[in-house]
């Protein structure tokens, strides 16, 4: 009962909440004006809102491609009977539990282009012919994506090593009898019998990628010129506009907020859907 | 099978609320508002003040000691989510008592219903006192806040890189500010050292301290609203624009302008490596404690298109302190407001340099703030108070974002324009239309009337 309960307050009501004002014109204050589908005819002529659709596939896309390998390296490497393993196995996973907000203060004093520590250092071993400007139009997107996978490895690391850790020894013993090197035996005996756990760490990557926006709040605002600004950024925006010291005075969509939430809510679920449908292939040795 | 279309399901559900459900993050605050605690009555000032917290936690610590009233006033300082807070207490009716309003933020709290009027607690005297500003501190007829004090906007420079770079006074015109940013990129990149820089990381707030001051000083609204017509037209933005826009082009802006932040932008200006900004007399407080300067530095009244003077450069302020309409103790909230509006403490908050008093009795007798570089952004003949423009919620682009868009990647500005001046008058028209704003043609309208009435000179 009271699980369904939190269910119904944290959850549902929320949901109904937001749902309602899809179908009004309402600005946090005033009258609520019932306009009908009104909100989502603006969605499908909003040009900055499918751009943040089309960032926040370029960013899951470079997050995923980067951290789901380089996470299952790091589970095979750590896996094995390595000195220090146990310490590096915390320092990597160490990332997951730093507030993604703090670090990317951090980051911007290393990317920065005027006095960044990574300029500094490729200046100095002349690996750039001048300063780059990370966070710029150019490199602002894979600045995000390079941030984004630092946070995400270690978790990702960590439910490969469980994984690993249930694959029974004696499979290894029989494919090495048989004569497989071990190369051979990530391919043949790793991959597949970490099928089934793959496919679920890849869609909560997936999830997590195509919600994901506090870091890139922090570290560009989702610029510059809406180059780093992902879908749930902008929705964050239309209901929670900020108006700096000086700055114009900012009016909350909430009606709209709400439907634009709702589409990139079906945008995320039929993403997972189709992965889910699409990745069964992984599944075939569960 | 079944299981994994649990699974599914769940996942499914789950990102449907989250996506839902991202932007309604719980406040934190733990102040329950109006409580009774121990015999006394309780009440909550929330404010996102920073610059002066010291300060203003000494004046509630003294207030909770002396006051003969069994008061006691909890002090809250939010940050940057300080709008976003208050809406979410005002839905969890954990609404604090006193609130801190701000220019860009009052109207929108008493159309939203957060605010009480204070009319009742005003004796003559007090009206006498504090000047009704319209829209700023008073809407349809009735009073919600009460100056203090009021921000002025200047061009902060580098003396040093001034000289080095042999400029001899600071720029009065948009060409002037074009060429001394290059000459100073001349003469000082090889140190880092660059002539101008903009907090564009949002461009709402660099433009909001830059393009807006240019634009009122030369007599046109900071916000692209046209007084006299009640209309939206960014056409006189333009040579502003384009000037930011060859200040980047000849790389005299300070690299990594696209994503720099206010803080990080002061703290190149304290380490000499930038010509000159526009920015608030905030700023002056900032280089004693914040980022304390290592060199030389003024401020001198910001520029204009072309020289002249046809408006007031934008002094900004007009309300302080408000009484939330839901609290339960407004008596008490009032008499901890009168506290903070006396004498003493606004003299103190002038002399102390937060701010510069803009009730006329306290800027008589308060002294000049002891803070380094202030002199600069003390009122002067150019400063004045511009009336409220009508925001609106516009679809597409804000004008900010577009204007910040072509100083990045150019594109054709006049194309800009006109796409902004449709874009905000549409939405101007439909919030005229449904009541949400009120916008009236004023064919008198005299901005340069606005100047002058903080100081003679």
């Amino acid at each position: 009962m009271p699980s369904f309960l939190l269910t119904v307050v944290l959850g549902i009501y929320p949901i109904g909440w937001a749902m309602r004002y899809m179908f009004y014109d309402y600005k946090g204050y005033g009258a609520e004006r019932y306009i009908g589908l009104d909100n989502f005819a603006r969605v499908l002529r909003d040009g900055e809102f499918w751009q943040s659709v089309v960032n926040t596939f370029a960013y899951a896309g470079g997050k995923l491609a980067l951290s789901i390998p380089l996470a299952l390296l790091l589970a095979v490497l750590l896996n094995r009977g390595l000195r220090g393993r146990h310490v590096l196995r915390a320092v990597f996973f160490m990332p997951t539990i730093i507030s993604s907000a703090v670090m990317a203060v951090v980051f911007f004093a290393i990317f920065n282009a005027y006095n960044g520590v990574l300029n500094q250092f490729l200046l100095k071993y002349k690996l750039i012919g001048g300063a780059v400007d990370w966070l710029g139009v150019d490199h602002a997107m894979l600045t995000v994506v390079l941030v984004s996978v630092w946070g995400a490895v270690g978790n990702y690391m960590l439910l490969f090593l469980a994984g690993l850790q249930n694959i029974p020894a004696d499979v290894y013993e029989s494919a090495s009898l048989d004569g497989a090197n071990k190369l051979q035996q990530f391919r043949y005996v790793t991959l597949p019998m970490l099928g089934p756990v793959s496919q679920m760490i890849v869609m909560l990557a997936i999830i997590n990628a195509l919600k994901g926006y506090e870091s890139i709040m922090v570290l560009t605002d989702g610029g510059p010129v809406g180059k780093t600004n992902v879908m749930f950024l902008y929705v964050y925006k239309l209901f929670f506009p900020t108006a700096g010291t000086g700055a114009a005075s900012q009016v909350q969509e909430i009606g709209y907020g709400s439907a634009v939430a709702f589409v990139t809510a079906v945008i995320v679920g039929a993403v997972t859907v189709l992965y889910f449908y699409g990745s069964k292939q992984m599944n075939r040795y569960a | 099978m079944r299981m994994k279309k649990q699974l599914l399901l769940a996942a499914s559900g789950l990102t449907l609320a989250g996506s839902l459900v991202a932007c309604s993050g719980q406040s934190s605050e733990e102040e329950q508002s109006g409580a009774k605690s121990g015999g006394k009555t309780k009440i909550v000032y929330w404010t996102g003040d920073r610059h002066d917290s010291e300060f203003i936690k000494e004046q509630v610590d003294a207030y909770n000691r002396t006051n003969a009233d069994d008061i006691e006033v909890e002090l809250v300082i939010k940050g940057d989510d300080f709008d976003q807070a208050l809406d979410m207490s005002f839905q969890t009716s954990e609404a604090p008592d006193v609130i801190r309003v701000k220019e860009n933020t009052i109207q929108t709290f008493y159309k939203k219903g957060f605010l009480a009027p204070i009319d009742a607690y005003l004796t003559d005297e007090l009206k006498a006192k504090f000047p009704l500003m319209e829209n700023l501190n008073s809407f349809d007829g009735k009073r919600y806040s009460l100056p203090n004090y009021g921000t002025t906007m200047r061009l902060i420079y580098n003396k040093e890189l001034f000289a080095k770079a042999g400029i001899a006074a600071p720029p009065t015109t948009l060409a002037e500010l074009v060429e001394d940013a290059k000459k100073i990129t001349a003469a000082g990149k090889a140190n880092g050292e660059y002539g101008f820089a903009q907090n564009f990381k949002s461009p709402g707030s660099a433009l909001g301290r830059s393009a807006r001051v240019i634009a009122e000083t030369s007599g046109y609204g900071g916000f692209g609203y046209d007084f006299k017509t009640a209309r939206y037209d960014f056409a006189p933005f333009k040579p502003i624009i384009e000037a930011f826009k060859q200040m980047k082009d000849d790389g005299s802006m300070l690299p990594g302008v696209e994503s720099l932040d206010i803080d990080p932008l002061r703290a190149q200006f304290a380490e000499g490596k930038i010509g000159m900004y526009l920015s608030f007399s905030a700023e002056a407080g900032v280089y004693q404690s914040q980022f304390p300067a290592k060199i030389e530095w003024a401020a001198a009244p910001a520029p204009s298109i072309d020289g002249s003077v046809n408006g007031a450069s934008g002094f900004l302020g007009g309300q302080w302190l408000a009484i939330s309409s839901e609290s339960e103790h407004k008596d008490a909230a009032w008499k901890f407001m009168a506290y903070m509006y006396g004498d003493q403490i606004l003299q103190q908050y002038q002399e102390k340099g937060f701010g510069i008093a803009m009730v006329p009795s306290v800027s008589a007798v308060a002294a000049k703030p002891e803070v380094y570089g202030i002199d600069g952004f003390l009122p002067t003949a150019r400063d004045g108070v511009w009336p409220v423009y009508p925001a609106v919620p516009v679809q597409g682009a804000k004008s900010d974002d577009a204007f910040f868009k072509y100083i990045l990647s150019g594109g054709d500005l006049d194309a800009i324009v006109a796409d902004l001046n449709a874009r905000y008058n549409k939405a101007l028209d439909a919030a005229i239309a449904s009541g949400d704003v009120k916008a009236e043609p004023d064919p008198d309208f005299d901005p340069a009337r606005l100047a002058g009435q903080y100081a003679d000179e």
